[in-house]
């Protein structure tokens, strides 16, 4: 898959809705790629997304099998009453910060789409002590255009609320838009597929494209207790560098993928994982992770038995919010290192996990 | 049901003492089913034989309290929280223990009332000495809210209707359907340690592996003075919930309770509680994943020793869960 395919299809992803727990077409987007690459797709109960690709190893007594965690839901909204006037008022699905949200254009989903805006008080009527003071959710509520009873008849309290924002590639060819916050994982393991189409490899590969991450984890909990399979790696979003913030918190943008590092983190996963890179010339930066990564990773870590797992993060810039800023050449670091990854694993490496 | 809420409510059971919880509602329910037993955490599970998949069906009996951390030398008491606890909603509250014992519980000498903490409480059980007081109550002894259980023209107050009410409207379900032929296995769960943490429901559902989840609890009511913007209010019906910060509810199951209510022009209200969990949580991400619902009771002044709720949402939510038992969840998921 060359690069700049590989971009039109997180930007397409980007721009489709998914708000966590309301997740089915995104999903559907993704199952059509995964189709091309892998040899089944099905959804499991909980609703993540499931693309098998079977390994040689399938079957003989030495099979071995690998779950690619990526979260597909995105930060959003949830309507918990529709005033008098017909306004909006909602609630957080995820963690959305206040202060991006005056003047966002929002879709809520009620019977059909709505597109509407999250209005704030002009300037001009406000005191100069009101405008200093902190903006909570509560101040804030989404105007439809429509009066309370238009608005009962379109949607209901529990309609849930995407925001709105088509993604853009810059001239440096970074890419900056809504949720790529893990709509980039989900295409760095569209593209890991791609690449290991009509490769042979030892190991069962799951591609998971798992839901409700930005709730609490919750598809990859159900996903990593239903697989069960040997090993995890997750793919997600890490913080990027920005002026201020020291070096060893935020990662550089453009110059590879991070490689966690930590308790959550099986250490001959990370090592495997920086050999690869090294061989191949993928460029990485270590990300080390003194506790929980917050990732579908720790997650899959204590599921049934436990399952080693590791973590691959794309640098990003302005997480959780409408602009966020990644650069392709991570993405494609990362897919690649994921396919290498994928196609190393064997009933050995998985048998000597538990001498440390 | 008047008296069944009566004596569920007055029971003492803060989390992790639901023996005599457990008791009353083992007696209430028992002639309705077809096996009942108590598991490793003290669940309590209530068994209608039928075809599987099973459906489960939760309540949490523990309720909120205290526990004593420290006798001081004059026979006060120190007391941490058991779940959700506002320090300054129990000055001034009568506590009581599993042995009957009762107290008080005030407040050091403050500034200002907003340095209370828990750290400046003390209950008093009017003992005159460390020994007297050590006669009633030893450390790590738990109290839950003393008060009766008081009928308002059509509302129920009192302590502990979280989730009370719940076991209440499950056990009258039990009743209504004893001796029906039923489409599924339901298993009725009274559920511990649900307020620090759903760590009960968590365990019954593992050992349980259900085909469906739903939890009957109670939702916090948008509709006092300057109250939270939330829709939900007492006496317009049960609440089908959509999200609290445990569960985003399975769509489908959703929409089932959702048509089946309309049916049966059952009303019900729809509910976003953006704080506040249920045994939904737990039941839904057990194992693979459970398609899970939750019924929730309008509820006021949750967590204090005066929780209100409407008998109406009781009756309509008894009537909606009967409906919603005795039809296949298997064909009306989907």
């Amino acid at each position: 898959m060359k690069e700049a395919q590989l971009t039109d299809i997180l930007l397409e992803l980007s721009e489709n809705a998914g708000v966590a727990g309301d997740e089915e077409g995104v999903v559907g987007l993704a199952a059509r790629y995964f189709r091309q690459y892998t040899d089944r797709v099905e959804t499991d109960r909980f609703g993540n997304l499931i693309a098998f690709k079977r390994g040689e190893k399938n079957g003989t007594g030495e099979q071995v099998s690998l779950a690619v965690l990526t979260h597909i839901d995105e930060i959003g909204a949830m309507v918990t009453k529709i005033e008098a006037e017909g306004f909006l008022r909602f609630t957080s699905v995820g963690g959305i910060d206040p202060r991006t949200l005056l003047g966002q254009a929002v879709v809520v989903h009620g019977r059909t789409p709505l597109t509407g805006v999250i209005g704030a008080l002009a300037p001009h009527l406000l005191s100069e002590k009101e405008r200093k003071k902190e903006l909570k959710m509560e101040h804030l509520f989404i105007d439809l255009g429509l009066t309370r009873e238009q608005a009962l008849e379109r949607l209901n309290v529990g309609d849930f609320i995407s925001l709105e924002q088509k993604p853009l590639k810059l001239p440096t060819g970074c890419i900056t838009g809504k949720s790529l916050d893990n709509r980039a994982g989900v295409a760095a393991a569209i593209f890991c597929a791609a690449e290991l189409a009509g490769m042979k490899h030892d190991a069962d590969i799951y591609f998971v494209t798992t839901l409700q991450e930005e709730v609490g984890l919750r598809g990859a909990v159900t996903a990593a207790y239903g697989l069960a399979p040997d090993l995890a790696v997750a793919v997600d979003v890490t913080h990027g560098e920005l002026p201020g913030l020291s070096s060893g918190d935020v990662f550089k943008l453009g110059q590879g993928v991070t490689i966690a590092l930590g308790p959550n983190i099986h250490p001959a996963l990370s090592g495997l994982l920086k050999e690869l890179a090294r061989e191949q010339r993928i460029p990485y930066q270590p990300e080390p992770i003194p506790a929980s990564s917050s990732t579908d990773a720790w997650a899959a870590q204590v599921s049934r038995e436990g399952i080693p797992a590791a973590l691959l993060s794309i640098p990003l810039r302005y997480m959780h919010s409408v602009v966020e800023m990644l650069h392709p050449d991570d993405l494609t670091g990362c897919g690649r290192l994921l396919s290498h990854f994928a196609r190393s694993v064997d009933r050995r490496f998985v048998e000597g996990l538990a001498c440390f | 049901m008047e008296a069944l809420m009566k004596s569920l409510c007055e029971a003492y059971g803060p989390s992790g003492e639901e023996k005599e919880i457990r008791a009353l509602i083992e007696n209430a329910v028992k002639d309705s089913v077809d096996r009942i037993y108590t598991d490793n955490l003290g669940n309590l599970l209530a068994v209608r034989e039928g075809p599987e998949p099973a459906l489960l069906l939760s309540a949490h009996m523990d309720e909120i309290g205290v526990i004593v951390t420290h006798i001081d030398e004059n026979g006060f008491l120190r007391i941490a929280p058991v779940g959700g606890v506002a320090p300054h909603l129990l000055l001034g509250q009568r506590l009581r223990f599993k042995n009957g014992a009762v107290g008080t519980v005030y407040h050091e000498k403050l500034k200002e009332l907003r340095d209370l903490d828990w750290s400046k409480l003390y209950l008093d059980l009017g003992a005159g000495s460390a020994a007297e007081a050590k006669n009633v109550a030893q450390i790590g002894d738990m109290a839950c809210l003393h008060q009766p259980f008081d009928s308002l023209n059509g509302r129920y107050m009192a302590k502990a209707l979280d989730d009370r009410v719940g076991c209440a409207i499950l056990i009258e379900t039990a009743r209504r359907l004893a001796g029906a032929p039923l489409p599924q296995a339901i298993c009725f769960l009274f559920s511990v340690q649900e307020e620090v943490g759903l760590r009960g429901a968590t365990t019954a559902a593992y050992s349980i592996q259900p085909g469906y989840g739903l939890a009957v609890d109670v939702t916090r009511a948008g509709d006092t003075p300057k109250a939270p913007l939330m829709e939900v209010s007492l006496g317009k019906g049960p609440a089908i919930k959509v999200k609290d910060s445990s569960v985003i509810c399975s769509p489908k199951v959703r929409r089932f309770m959702m048509e089946v209510a309309s049916q049966h022009e059952i009303p019900y209200q729809l509910e976003v509680l953006e704080r506040g969990g249920t045994d939904a949580g737990a039941i839904h991400l057990s194992r693979g994943g459970v398609p899970t619902g939750a019924l929730s009771i309008p509820c006021r002044y949750i967590h204090t020793a005066s929780e209100m709720v409407d008998a109406a949402d009781i009756q309509n939510a008894v009537k909606l869960l009967e409906i919603l038992c005795r039809t296949s969840w298997s064909e009306g998921v989907s």
